[in-house]
């Protein structure tokens, strides 16, 4: 095997993670370059390359598999650069991507409009047609009409055609019919269907998805097909993925056929990181995975060694923005990161957030014309950046700015600046502690039962407060912290899903419908499989129902796992017992609660096929023995108190697997900063990882 | 710009974290009782709301709970301890849902549970969610025509025991599976509310074990506080003034023929940093359902003081006590007289006051103030009961969120869409229409917006939207207390009133017959309602909205060029569908210089 090239494409740098047979990993950053995407990642490539003192052409010659996660769908949509997109909906229906599915934050609040609909109400064509809650047709299609529509479609030069219709997913003759006349009336415009693409109950969700869908297909075809060539003219012969918002990766062909699933898709690889590493570190099946970067903190859990699933991903803010539907890796967001600015309120409290001072200014520290105190230049004030040597030496720091941006919020609070920094510092840490505890507690997940993973540019700076906060004992944080959704993609598989929607109540169950179901969801999985490129690796098939107590109709706002199936079909009742006992289980861990008399619904099915990729091997050194740590200097450090601590300073090239760092010490690597509170440690793992004890 | 904080020993940072830890446990509490639930109007609709009182029957915090709900939680916690007295212990849940001591209406079942600290009572829990069903005399918790609280027929809980030593009194459970429609959907919302409440206390202990109970108490004098000083400085930007604004419910058949006049004076007074507000100038109560509960009434007025001063200043009895509502024991609004009903108190007369209080702001001048939203639960809001053919004749009963009435433009802002209701403030979900059919036996015809409903302005009110559905089941009772079909949401400053909503029974073969405001109704299979909700009033006069607003609603279909041109004074030329429809500035000019100021 040769190299594996994973690529992260963010908003601002571009991440490359490049393993060899060894299991050498190098981590390669650029900036994005979004005119075209390939120029930047080449500059990560290459940067990687250096490092392993070989040229980028022979890099790519010498690399099989490329896996590339991307923003160009995210990016488009908020840049408002979607295909022109008819909406085709049940006549009577107009208006399922206005009016959502309500709800709002604020309720005092009046100063706003309601949001503009992802597509534009002018766009939508009502189609004559209504099948019923039991599948069957109330209203036949209306062929002509529908062919009038079209019509109006193609003259009005539409380039993608989006179709969601009632109860498609029970009985889905009319959708697949439209789908006929598209490729008859408008030959070559792409189109999605909701029953193809995500058969799960409640119009909004599905009609929300396909409408996505479809506005990208143009862009995201060229945009991947336009990425292949331009790794082939550089010498690129080895095969090419593209990771998906259900935590793998899938050919470029799958992906053009939905390109949703690449939305999230990098952030979605953290997860698989966190999971790797706690294994790899020995620390078990239940990961929780942050992200601190400049504007935002990331959080996601792995629960038993599987990735969490939440339906209610939206692009844009909740109930205002637009609902992606699809079960993507749960990955949640909070407006907390390196840049979110300190200030007090007309009432006196204190507040960090949700304002960022973004990448520019950026925090005063930078130099760069901020003056408003960030979380970045609390850290600087505090002593825990060599302020000559930032980023590697990229990036000298003004220390005196951070101070000066300080003065007011210090003078509201009444203390000095550094008492004022170590505040912002801690209160920035308590509401990245709240997302995670939103995300495990709320879920029945004791995060002292779990292992963080840490990643992101910030996360040093607070991480070992954080897992205190927790009463985490088990904390981690990569070698590749500062790429962590790219070093997660080298650990990725093939992941493909398949989901069908069919009623099933457990009491009276249809066995023969349900298994039929399964039969052909697996069947289309399995074709799906047949047309990766030359994959060999082993397979694995897992069946899901999507299941509740009868009438139980919760709003995800936090999501509530699949429940496994016990076998492959239900044979016999002892089969569905078994999936009925699953569910018990499952609804008792998450809400403390079952209610074993009550009959469980099952709404939708799913097949999940995972095809394995080789994964980078684990590299582990021998450990230092005898030998401390060498200290490469001493700063003044504070950590609460009001007088200065003198603290040493480690550079990651003078730490070996197996050393210990005693807190206080800070710890600079290249691309982040790992401080170590009095009284905590770091240790240097056999793997290369830090193992943060936070006793 | 800034106010000092009194308490010496407020502490900017230590209390921003226990704020919080505080919001995160109320999260957990809202989610806990949102995902555990059975009935459509809990886990669809979010027609519940979690708070958290102080020992001294304080309400701390709120979240975001809806405004008619969360301003009375305290009065039932006091309720609670006053009736338990010596007796309230660890381990005690009380179920509360009488509009008689402090809860908004019997509809609401409300959980509430002592949280003891070292046996001190430090916190009540409280997790309050609108009820499916609660036993009265008609399947739905809104009984409209009800002449007093014995006709609506309700069990009555003033903060009754429900779990004693963290064990449930099987008693009232026993009692409510008796009286209560599709006992089994009750009881595992009965076991959410019951949860929720139990989470809250769970967390606060351990935050108290934490950092201490020292640190927690100081905490709740400076968050109160802290509340109390944010709206003190949301006075302070008022003018020294006193609004008196009118409105009135609608007519309810020989009842009521000139339904509900309603009043509201409001005395600001910035220097001493109060509000007063005066209800006491409204009529006796009434003989059906629409009397408010004391919850309610002050609730009302709080939220429409709320939508019109800094929308970030906190909920809490810190911030209330800078209101100081006047109320007439005797009258319709908050003053019931038992057994006067108040089946209907968190919706009518309360919509129509949270829009008297907002509205009467807009008389400060320009900028201030809001127009009135669109008001009534109509046919998208009905509830609906019978036996569903589907599952072998087995009982349902739920309340549809279907439709929603539009929201009241501001000065800044067009109405919300999804606003539903004054008192839920776009809150609440909507319901999906395959959820709805899936748990309904009946059929959804059309749900659209109705272009050229929105009350104009300079910024204009939310449009109605239109509703049809049709039983698939022989016999399905319809039942809904609507207002609005008669007094339109008023506009603000020159903006126009609303569309009056309006309702009909299309029988299977056709004929339509026109429905009143106020409808309990039975379906027999094939027969279908219609209706359309209440759109938003309008602020400013229309001939001052942007033409570009205006272009872009034509565009889009929410007005007509029509409208926009004998309304809105703005001139098109174009069309939607060439592609090319723009303003005619010239002439828009000329029609807007014709209008006589």
């Amino acid at each position: 095997m040769g190299f594996k090239i994973s690529v992260d494409t963010g908003g601002t740098f571009t991440d490359v993670v490049v393993s060899d047979a060894r299991g050498e990993l190098t981590i390669g950053k650029a900036l994005t370059t979004p005119a075209r995407i390939f120029d930047g990642m080449r500059g990560a490539i290459a940067s990687a390359a250096e490092q392993r003192g070989i040229s980028f052409a022979d890099l790519l010659a010498g690399t099989d598999l490329l896996i590339y996660g991307t923003t160009r769908a995210t990016n488009a949509i908020v840049t408002k650069r979607v295909a022109k997109t008819a909406f085709l909906t049940t006549s009577g229906f107009p208006d399922t991507l206005v009016l959502k599915e309500g709800g709002k934050f604020r309720p005092h609040d009046f100063s706003r409009d309601y949001p503009e609909p992802y597509i534009p109400r002018r766009h939508v064509f009502e189609i004559d047609e209504r099948v019923n809650a039991q599948g069957a047709v109330l209203r036949a299609l209306d062929h002509a009409q529908a062919r009038r529509s079209l019509e109006r479609v193609r003259d009005q030069g539409f380039e993608a055609v989006a179709v969601c219709l009632l109860w498609s997913i029970l009985n889905p003759a009319h959708e697949e019919a439209l789908g006929t006349l598209i490729e008859e009336v408008l030959p070559g415009v792409p189109y999605s269907l909701s029953s193809r693409l995500i058969p799960i109950m409640r119009e909004y969700r599905r009609a929300s998805a396909t409408a996505i869908d479809a506005s990208l297909k143009p862009l995201m075809q060229q945009h991947l097909r336009e990425l292949e060539l331009d790794l082939a003219a550089a010498g690129y012969r080895g095969n090419i993925f593209v990771c998906t918002a259900a935590g793998g990766c899938n050919s470029i062909a799958a992906l053009v056929e939905r390109p949703i699933f690449t939305i999230g898709s990098g952030p979605a690889l953290a997860p698989v990181a966190g999971i790797t590493y706690s294994r790899m570190e020995g620390l078990g099946e239940n990961v929780i995975v942050c992200d601190t970067g400049g504007t935002t903190f990331d959080v996601g859990v792995i629960r038993d060694g599987a990735l969490t699933f939440n339906r209610d991903t939206w692009l844009g803010p909740r109930y205002t923005g637009d609902l992606l539907g699809i079960a993507a890796v749960d990955m949640r967001s909070i407006g907390a990161g390196g840049g979110s600015i300190a200030w007090i309120d007309d009432g006196g409290l204190m507040h960090v957030g949700p304002q960022s001072a973004g990448a520019e200014p950026g925090p005063a520290c930078y130099g760069r014309g901020g003056t408003l105190p960030t979380l970045s230049d609390a850290a600087a004030v505090l002593g825990y950046f060599d302020p000559d040597y930032f980023l590697g030496g990229r990036m000298t720091l003004d220390v005196a700015a951070a101070r000066t941006a300080m003065q007011d919020v210090a003078a509201r609070l009444g203390l000095s600046i550094a008492e004022t920094a170590w505040r912002i510092l801690t209160l920035a840490g308590d509401l990245m502690m709240r997302a995670i505890a939103d995300v495990t507690i709320n879920e029945g997940i004791n995060p002292r039962e779990s292992t963080i993973v840490a990643g992101g540019g910030a996360a040093g700076l607070n991480i070992m407060l954080i897992a205190k906060e927790l009463g985490c004992d088990h904390v981690v944080l990569p070698k590749t912290a500062a790429a962590l959704s790219a070093a997660g993609m080298q650990y990725a598989d093939i992941v493909a899903e398949e989901v069908g929607s069919f009623y099933s109540l457990s009491d009276r169950f249809d066995f023969a419908r349900v298994n039929a179901l399964l039969d052909a969801l697996e069947a289309r999985v399995l074709e799906m499989r047949g047309k990766l490129p030359d994959q060999t690796g082993e397979i694995e098939l897992e069946f899901f129902g999507e299941a509740r107590y009868q009438a139980q109709v919760w709003e995800l706002d936090t999501p509530f796992p699949d429940t496994k199936l016990p076998s492959r079909r239900f044979r016999s009742q002892s089969d569905l017992d078994a999936y009925v006992a699953n569910f018990h289980d499952l609804h008792e861990r998450i809400f403390a609660v079952k209610d074993p008399g009550s009959a469980v619904e099952t709404v939708s099915w799913k097949v999940r096929l995972t095809v394995k990729l080789e994964a980078p091997p684990t590299l582990h050194h021998a450990l230092a023995s005898g030998e401390a740590p060498v200290v490469s200097g001493h700063r003044d450090c504070f950590f609460g108190g009001s007088a200065a601590v003198r603290t040493p300073i480690y550079k990651s090239s003078g730490l070996r697997p197996g050393h210990l760092v005693q807190g206080p010490g800070i710890i600079e690597e290249p691309n982040t900063t790992l401080v170590v509170y009095p009284g905590m440690s770091a240790q240097v793992s056999s793997a290369g990882h830090y193992r943060l004890n936070i006793q | 710009m800034t106010t000092p904080t009194v308490d010496g020993d407020f502490d900017p940072y230590m209390t921003a974290i226990l704020a919080n830890r505080i919001d995160g446990i109320i999260r957990e509490m809202t989610n806990t009782l949102l995902r555990a639930a059975r009935s459509g109007v809990i886990n669809s609709a979010r027609d519940f709301s979690c708070s958290i009182c102080t020992g001294g029957n304080e309400l701390l915090a709120s979240a975001e709970g809806l405004p008619i709900h969360i301003f009375g939680s305290h009065m039932q916690a006091r309720t609670m301890t006053e009736n338990a007295g010596a007796s309230l212990r660890e381990g005690d849940c009380y179920l509360h849902n009488d509009p008689y001591s402090g809860n908004s209406h019997a509809g609401d079942h409300t959980f509430l549970v002592p949280v003891f600290i070292d046996g001190e009572h430090l916190f009540t829990t409280v997790a309050k969610a609108h009820q499916a069903d609660i036993g009265n005399a008609l399947p739905t918790t809104y009984m409209a025509g009800a002449r007093d609280q014995y006709e609506e027929g309700a069990l009555i809980f003033p903060a009754v025991r429900i779990q004693s030593d963290y064990r449930m009194v099987d008693d009232v459970v026993r009692m409510c599976r008796a009286r209560i429609r599709v006992p089994d959907q009750w009881y595992g919302d009965f076991l959410a509310g019951i949860g929720s409440a139990r989470i809250g206390e769970r967390r606060l202990k351990e935050l108290c074990a934490k950092y201490g109970k020292p640190v927690i108490k100081a905490f709740m004098r400076h968050w109160m506080r802290y509340a109390e000083q944010r709206m003190l400085a949301a006075i302070k930007t008022l003018p020294a003034v006193t609004l008196t604004n009118t409105g009135a419910h609608d007519p309810f058949g020989s009842l009521l023929p000139d339904g509900i006049p309603l009043r509201a004076s409001v005395a600001i007074d910035p220097e001493q940093g109060y509000i007063d507000v005066d209800l006491r100038d409204n009529p006796d109560n009434v003989a059906c359902g629409f009397n408010q509960s004391e919850a309610c009434a002050r609730a009302s007025v709080m939220a429409g003081i709320f939508n019109s001063i800094d929308a970030d200043v906190p909920r809490n009895s810190g911030s209330f006590s800078r209101i100081r509502i006047h109320i007439r024991q005797g009258s319709v609004c908050g003053g019931p007289v038992f057994p006067s009903s108040c089946s209907l108190a968190t919706t009518n007369v309360s919509d129509r006051m949270v829009n008297i209080v907002q509205a009467s702001f807009a008389q400060i001048g320009d900028g201030w103030g809001l127009a009135e939203g669109g008001v009534g639960m109509g046919a998208g809001c009905a509830v609906v009961s019978g036996g569903d053919p589907r599952l072998g004749g087995a009982a349902f009963v739920n309340q549809l969120f279907l439709t929603n009435s539009g929201g009241p433009a501001s000065a800044r802002a067009d109405g919300w869409v999804t606003y539903g209701l004054p008192v839920a403030a776009g809150l609440m979900y909507r319901d999906s229409v395959e959820i709805d059919e899936l748990k309904h036996p009946i059929e959804v015809s059309h749900l659209r917006l109705v272009p050229d409903t929105a009350g104009a302005g300079r910024f204009r009110g939310a449009p109605s939207m239109e509703v049809g559905y049709i039983a698939r089941c022989p016999r399905m009772e319809v039942i809904w207390p609507c207002d609005g079909t008669h007094f339109p949401a008023a506009g603000a400053r020159g903006g126009l009133a609303g569309a009056c909503a309006e309702h009909r029974l299309v029988r299977a073969d056709g004929a339509v017959e026109p429905l009143p405001n106020i409808v309990v109704l039975t379906l027999s299979e094939g027969e279908k309602v219609e209706g359309r909700h209440a759109s938003g009033g309008g602020y400013g006069r229309p001939s001052e909205r942007d033409p570009a607003r205006v272009l872009h609603d034509v565009l889009e279909g929410w007005e007509s060029p029509q409208r926009a041109r004998d309304v809105y004074c703005v001139a098109l030329t174009g069309s939607v569908e060439a592609g090319d429809l723009s303003v005619d500035l010239a002439q828009t000019q000329r029609l807007r210089a014709a209008v006589t100021v």
